[in-house]
């Protein structure tokens, strides 16, 4: 793909390639959110989306078996869900329970439905399912008290009960990650009995706000997850059998040059890209014996 | 007979035309009677604007309602000139303005059921008012018992519009009531006098003469105006008067013979004024000929009041007018005007005239009471009714300014023609657009005072610092006139000298003295001097057009004034420039918060958006994307400057939400000073896009201009008061980006160089595939679900060569090599498994391996080979037992070794051959199970008939347990005792141990069994990734094998039991362990899932096909699912 310049008026915030690689959504400042199609080394604008009433923080490609949808947030405070259908981009439903910025939404692995997470700086994450009947059941959770930056769902993951004994060795593990103002990193686990998601674990490790967290996509080993903050480091979070306490790994031991503000982790969880306030990207792998190290290097 | 007010003749205003531009909605307009007030009622309540110093900004009286405000009337007597009254739907409310506005409400008449349409006072007492509503009533009300009407009628039929008293019978009201017109006598009950009927749709207004007592005038939406005198007969219609627009309001003159109607749609949003002598009295009806129009709104005018003002020889009048296009106006009226309706103004009044205080309650009433018990009283208060003081002051006092433009012409046609600034409301409204850096302290155009702060380039020591100097200035009342310039004076400074303050002044005297002798306004380039331009003063003539370009001001640089707060030898000053600086930009904050979405910016905790960022996607692909280099440094270097500045703001509250640790600040390495908040950043391009907004501004104009200027309008003043007509609490141009947010997206052609100024962007991509184990390539190639193991691996190390990867190349080649061994069915390999050189060992270290590199890939490529090995090992032992009919459908072969009983039981023969072969010595307790071991043996091996009629004997429970050294329990086969109702619980136990296992493990699985839900996952993993490259067949055979992978051990996960094959297409995946009351849709003989021909067992609920129900049962009774129940016996299934 070659590059596509000036797509936006203003800054551009996120841009999220679909299930396929084939669309491109790009969100920024200027409010809208653009649809290219890519083929190859060609990409082409389909649709400019106009809705928000603020900067686009985010947008999210939902699984295709629901259907070409994009969900994005929005400085005002609103999660808006486009569809497209013959070729038509339409608005399809709008989630505003938050007071504050959403700053972050990311559907949930297909296996559970439709389900959208979005972090807000109201301090609330708030879980949506979109049904097929169109009702949604938003459960909010106070996660945060000053403001979460950003919410990661774990991949779906299920447990089994190796005890064998009491006939049920099998279950779902629900959970996602939440990154705060507050410095914390925060794991919420569902739990069935109340329908609602418990807080499994608070990790500290950070000195000033979480900008991102991502949970790694790998279920290989162990579970994975990423925070990056604007105290320049970035913290790498393992924890085995999905149980037990996390482990805190610094990334690199000294800080970066600037705040963080992004990590992504590739599909299967073997490289993590980081972006910061350098404008520069990094990318890091974890080598056999356990450690980070550099794998590559953008810069603009 | 007195000289009346003495300030009327000295307004300012009075034949003068003037425009008022007043945002929010209001909807009916009244005049104190003197002529010195405006009341505008609106849902938020009153403003009071005093028409004398309109620069004033008004005066609100806060009362929220959802209901519009239908009708809002002053008082006309002068012994109550404090009282207005206004509805609120079923209510009137009564303000007294004379008290402060937090209680200003003196009475609530409660009467009517439902809204109130239309107030009128009665003329002659001033505690009598009349009230219509759409209830049908009328109710006549008296301020002296104010709880209950003291006269009621009503019309019954039809919701009243209008009522009025007549002007010299003050027992005399009317009312309009649908269609008809209705006259009640006091006195007469509610039988009403006459009724007036003749209109053919809806009365809108009507009105008594002043003249004549029964006279009275009706305007209807059917476009007439008709004049009825009611003494003379009871139907006498005097006269027609037809439109074609339908009238709103229609009313007498209070001067001359004539009369003034106004429509409610169309008719050129004007008011049209009629002389009733013209019109000859023979004819009946006539057309609209209206001597004059006043025109010039742009959207439906709402009413029409006069303003008048006497003395002993003369009277004069003036129009005012209020219309939604919130423009607030008032038209001289020309001495012609008086003339064609036959009014002389030097003749003396009929009657009396009635003498009025000329005072204004645009100011909130002084409060001389300040004891406790007040004070608290008014906190109280404050939750019921807001304080208008405060909220005045909230009004920005500049752009109320710019909604004021007054005409010294008389006439009303040329209004706004002139682009010249008329005074110094405007000058001042222009200058403070134009600067906003420039702080004014103090605004008062009557009296000519001006205080204003700002930062200029004055310092001695360092030509780089700026100066902080707070200045004032008088202007004199004949300003700009010759010989009439203002006087400045600027406040002592310890950073200006006073020779620099002495030659200051001396050149700002200058400026003035060189404008206003010729004519023109000197604030500007006065200001222009104090930021630290030069101005010249030899051609004056030419600058009159620089006081109108905005383009000049944009390119003064106001970033360095901002940055002045962190430089260090001024910083006494700093601190009072921050001080003075804070509330503005925290006003400012919060008020754009609140206009667009209704938050508090200054608990807004946003971060500050990412400029850049880099997303994987699902080809290896890293897309990223970058603001475009250059304008990033500019944006970095504007943030860091800024944010200097508005640290100390962040830090105060971090300390009082106690939540930051404020240690990283203090730190202080340079990007630890980076704001984290959104708003900070918007706080920050504010100042540095001023320039830049402005421009916007004057390229948005389309927007301003359809909103509501008049096309004379200067563009400059657009740009002002565009953005005011929607709210006036907005600060335009100032936040452009907000307020114009619900206007139609900008798109990037009306933008100027302006924007382009703005950060772009870019977006590309960049490979780093080759860092993720995971290959497309690889993918296309590999073969999966062949039926040999080795040829498979061997063919996928050919594949792997061919793309170069050695790596994995090499290890499909051992793998094969491995495989090979195993072909001979030789038992002694089984010894073997654990060697370092054997499959067994090698898979695990493979696998281990594969995990460190996190490639699904070939995890579930592995996965893949040891499930087919695994099935057509199977395939071989039931080929040689031949004890049931094998299929080589892959699919039978699974039906046969699924369930979880099957399992255990099979390992339980296996055990006992290979260690009777092994000759290893058994345990007792092993000896010991030997018969039932035998036993089971025969129930899966041989007949079933055996094994269901041993448990029919009457064995309930059998256990099974085979022990040996180890220590780890295992046991298998619960599940299956939910599915199976009438099965004896059986519980088989085995201990794994190191040597058994080898023993034990004939069925050469060459993995843990507890691994497979790992082994799972990867495949599922795999196939996802199968899915997002578009491989859907490879995935729905990959799905297969892991699915059979399941189904070997009894393992059973829920997430391959659904699938989605592609699309919406749904797949359930045989299901086998848990699912103990649902009914299976798959057939219990050949796992087949039935769509039709079906047979269900009453009993156990185990369906079947048709086809081979018959062949099944062809061998026996029981059920094909081994659940022991005897469907042939139950039920006649057969």
């Amino acid at each position: 793909m070659v590059a596509i310049t000036n797509a936006h008026n203003e800054l551009i915030h996120d841009a999220v390639l679909d299930y396929y690689g084939k669309r491109l959504a790009t969100c920024s400042s200027d409010k809208t959110i653009k649809i290219f199609e890519v083929e190859g080394e060609n990409y082409k604008l389909i649709d400019t989306l106009i809705g928000h009433e603020g900067p686009v923080w985010r947008v999210d490609w939902a699984h295709p078996k629901f259907g070409t949808i994009l969900a994005s947030c929005s400085y005002d405070g609103k999660v808006l869900i486009w569809k497209e259908e013959n070729g038509r981009w339409s608005q399809i439903a709008s989630h505003a329970v938050h007071s504050a910025s959403v700053n972050s939404i990311q559907w949930a692995p297909h296996e559970y439905g439709a389900v959208l997470l979005a972090a807000a700086s109201d301090g609330k994450v708030s879980v949506v399912e979109f049904k097929e009947n169109g009702t949604l059941s938003p459960i909010i959770i106070d996660a945060h008290a000053i403001g979460v930056n950003s919410a990661s769902w774990a991949p779906a993951t299920i447990i089994q009960g190796n005890n064998g004994g009491d006939g049920k060795n099998v279950d779902e593990l629900r959970r996602f990650v939440t990154g705060g103002a507050d410095n914390l990193v925060k794991v919420w686990k569902y739990n069935k009995e109340n329908s609602t998601y418990i807080l499994d674990d608070t990790l500290e490790g950070h000195s000033d706000w979480v900008r991102d967290v991502a949970w790694s996509p790998s279920v290989l080993l162990r579970s994975y997850l990423a925070s990056v903050s604007q105290d320049r480091s970035c913290i790498i979070w393992t924890q085995e059998d999905n149980e037990g306490p996390w482990k805190k790994t610094e990334l690199q031991q000294e800080k970066f040059p600037d705040v963080l503000w992004r990590a992504s982790w590739s599909l299967s969880g073997n490289i993590l890209a980081l972006s910061g306030g350098d404008n520069k990207v990094t990318l890091w792998k974890e080598n056999l014996e356990g450690n980070w190290e550099s794998a590559g290097e953008v810069e603009q | 007979m007195s000289y009346v007010g003495k300030g009327t003749f000295d307004s300012s205003t009075f034949g003068k035309s003037l425009s008022l531009k007043v945002d929010g909605g209001f909807n009916a307009i009244s005049i104190n009677p003197s002529g010195r007030d405006v009341v505008l009622a609106s849902r938020r309540g009153l403003y009071i604007i005093d028409l004398d110093d309109p620069f004033s900004p008004p005066r609100w009286l806060q009362h929220i309602t959802p209901w519009q405000v239908a009708d809002v009337q002053w008082s006309p007597h002068p012994a109550k000139p404090y009282w207005v009254v206004s509805t609120s739907n079923q209510k009137a409310l009564i303000w007294n303005l004379a008290k402060s506005s937090s209680d200003a409400i003196e009475h609530v008449l409660h009467g009517h059921s439902r809204a109130i349409t239309d107030i009128n006072f009665n003329p002659e007492n001033p505690d009598i008012l009349a009230t219509c509503s759409i209830d049908t009533y009328v109710h006549a009300w008296d301020m002296r018992s104010p709880h209950k009407p003291f006269y009621s009628t009503s019309a019954w039929r039809s919701s009243a519009s209008q009522v009025k008293w007549n002007f010299k019978d003050s027992n005399i009201l009317a009312s309009s009531h649908g269609n008809d017109v209705f006259i009640w006598d006091l006195r007469n009950g509610s039988t009403p006098l006459c009724q007036l009927v003749g209109h053919e749709s809806s009365v809108n207004s009507i009105d008594f003469s002043r003249f004549k007592s029964t006279e009275i005038m009706s305007s209807s939406n059917d476009g007439t105006v008709k004049f009825w005198d009611y003494s003379v007969n009871n139907e006498d219609l005097t006269r027609t008067v037809t439109t074609d627009f339908p009238i709103w309001r229609g009313r007498y003159l209070p001067f001359g013979n004539g009369y003034c109607i106004m429509p409610q749609v169309g008719g050129n949003n004007s008011v049209y004024m009629m002389n009733l002598k013209s019109e000859e009295p023979d004819t009946k009806t006539a057309k609209l000929q209206p001597i004059y129009a006043f025109k010039g709104h742009t959207d439906r005018i709402i009413d029409f009041l006069w303003r008048s003002r006497y003395s002993e020889d003369d009277r004069e009048f003036q129009l005012v007018t209020w219309s939604e296009d919130c423009d607030l106006r008032l038209w001289p009226i020309s001495e012609s005007i008086y003339q064609a309706v036959g009014f002389n103004r030097e003749k003396e009044v009929e009657g009396k005239t009635i003498d009025y205080d000329y005072m204004t309650y645009n100011h909130e009433p002084s409060k001389p009471r300040t004891n406790q018990s007040n004070t608290y009283k008014k906190i109280k208060e404050n939750f019921v009714t807001k304080s208008g003081l405060k909220d005045i002051n909230n009004i920005n006092h500049i752009t109320w300014l710019s909604g004021v433009r007054i005409n010294e012409s008389d006439s009303p046609e040329d209004f706004f023609k002139e682009r010249k600034l008329q005074n110094l409301g405007e000058e001042v409204s222009s200058v403070g657009h134009k600067f906003p850096k420039v702080l004014f302290e103090k605004i008062s155009v009557s009296t000519g005072e001006l205080a204003f702060t700002l930062s200029g380039p004055w310092s001695k020591s360092n030509p780089d610092s700026y100066v902080f100097l707070r200045i004032s200035v008088k202007f004199p009342p004949n300003y700009p006139n010759k010989g009439y310039s203002p006087l400045f004076s600027i406040e002592e400074n310890k950073d200006l000298s006073k020779e620099q303050r002495h030659d200051i002044l001396l050149y700002l005297k200058e400026i003035g003295t060189k404008y206003t002798d010729a004519g023109l306004h000197c604030l500007e380039p006065s200001i222009r001097y104090l930021l630290g331009e030069s101005i010249s003063l030899d051609e004056i003539g030419l600058d009159e057009e620089q006081l109108l370009n905005f383009d000049i001001a944009d390119h003064i640089d106001f970033d360095d004034i901002s940055s002045i707060g962190s430089s260090d030898d001024n910083s006494e000053l700093l601190t009072d420039t921050s001080s003075e600086y804070q509330p503005e930009v925290y006003d400012d904050t919060f008020d754009r918060g609140k206009n667009t979405f209704g938050r508090n910016l200054a608990l807004d905790t946003t971060p500050i958006p990412n400029e850049c960022g880099a997303i994987w996607t699902s080809a290896g692909k890293l897309l990223c994307f970058f603001p475009v280099t250059k304008k990033s440094a500019h944006k970095e270097h504007n943030i860091l400057k800024l944010s200097k500045k508005s640290i100390s703001k962040v830090y105060g509250r971090n300390e009082t939400h106690k939540v930051i640790d404020s240690d990283e600040y203090d730190s202080g390495t340079s990007t630890s000073t980076r704001p984290k908040r959104y708003v900070e950043t918007l706080t920050d391009d504010r100042g540095e896009d001023d320039d830049y907004e402005n421009d916007k501004a004057s390229n948005d104009g389309s927007l301003a201009i359809s909103m509501g200027s008049f096309d004379s309008f200067a563009d400059d003043w657009d740009d002002i008061m565009g953005n005011d007509i929607v709210d006036r609490n907005r600060i335009p141009a100032l936040h452009g980006n907000f307020v114009r947010t619900f206007g139609s997206a900008p798109s990037a052609s009306i933008r100027t160089d302006g924007s382009l100024k703005k950060n772009k962007n870019i977006i590309f991509s960049v490979d780093f595939s080759y860092l993720i184990p995971d290959k497309l390539e690889l993918a296309l190639g590999y073969q999966f679900l062949h039926f040999k193991a080795q040829d498979m691996a061997k063919y996928n190390a050919l594949v792997a060569e061919e793309q170069g990867y050695d790596e994995l190349s090499h290890c499909w080649q051992i793998f094969s090599d491995l495989l090979m061994n195993q072909n001979d069915d030789k038992i002694y390999n089984m010894l073997w498994d654990n060697h370092p050189m054997s499959l067994k060992w090698f898979v695990k270290q493979a696998m281990s391996y594969f995990e460190q590199e996190n490639n699904v890939q070939m995890l579930a490529m592995l996965c893949c080979v040891l499930a087919s090995l695994t099935i057509s090992f199977m395939e071989k032992i039931d080929n040689t037992t031949d004890e049931l009919q094998v299929n080589s459908n892959i699919e039978n072969v699974l039906t046969f070794v699924d369930g979880n009983h099957s399992q255990p039981n099979w390992h339980v023969n296996r055990s006992r051959s290979s260690a009777s072969q092994t000759g290893t010595p058994f345990s007792l307790d092993l000896l010991r199970i030997r018969s039932h071991t035998d036993y089971f043996t025969d129930g899966r091996s041989i007949a079933s008939e055996d094994y269901f009629s041993s448990s029919e004997q009457g064995s309930e429970r059998a256990s099974f347990q085979v022990r040996s050294p180890g220590s780890i329990n295992k046991v298998y086969g619960k599940g299956h005792l939910n599915q199976t109702h009438k099965l004896p619980e059986i519980q088989v136990e085995l201990v794994s141990d190191e040597i058994l296992d080898t023993i034990n493990e004939p069925s050469r699985l060459f993995f843990d069994p507890e691994d497979v839900p790992k082994f799972e996952t990867y495949i599922y993993q795999y196939s996802q990734l199968l899915y997002r490259w578009g491989l859907l067949l490879e995935r729905a055979k990959i799905l297969k094998l892991g699915s059979n992978l399941a189904s070997m051990t009894g393992n059973n996960a829920n997430i391959l039991s659904e699938g989605y094959i592609s699309g919406g297409i749904k797949a359930r995946w045989i299901e086998h362990g848990t699912s103990g009351k649902v009914l299976s849709h798959n057939c219990t003989y050949c796992n087949l899932k039935i769509t039709r021909n079906v047979l269900v067992c009453g009993n156990c609920q185990h369906v079947l096909h048709k086809t081979c129900a018959k062949e099944w049962w062809a061998l026996g009774d029981e059920c094909p699912s081994g659940c022991g129940c005897n469907c042939i016996e139950l039920f006649d299934v057969r």
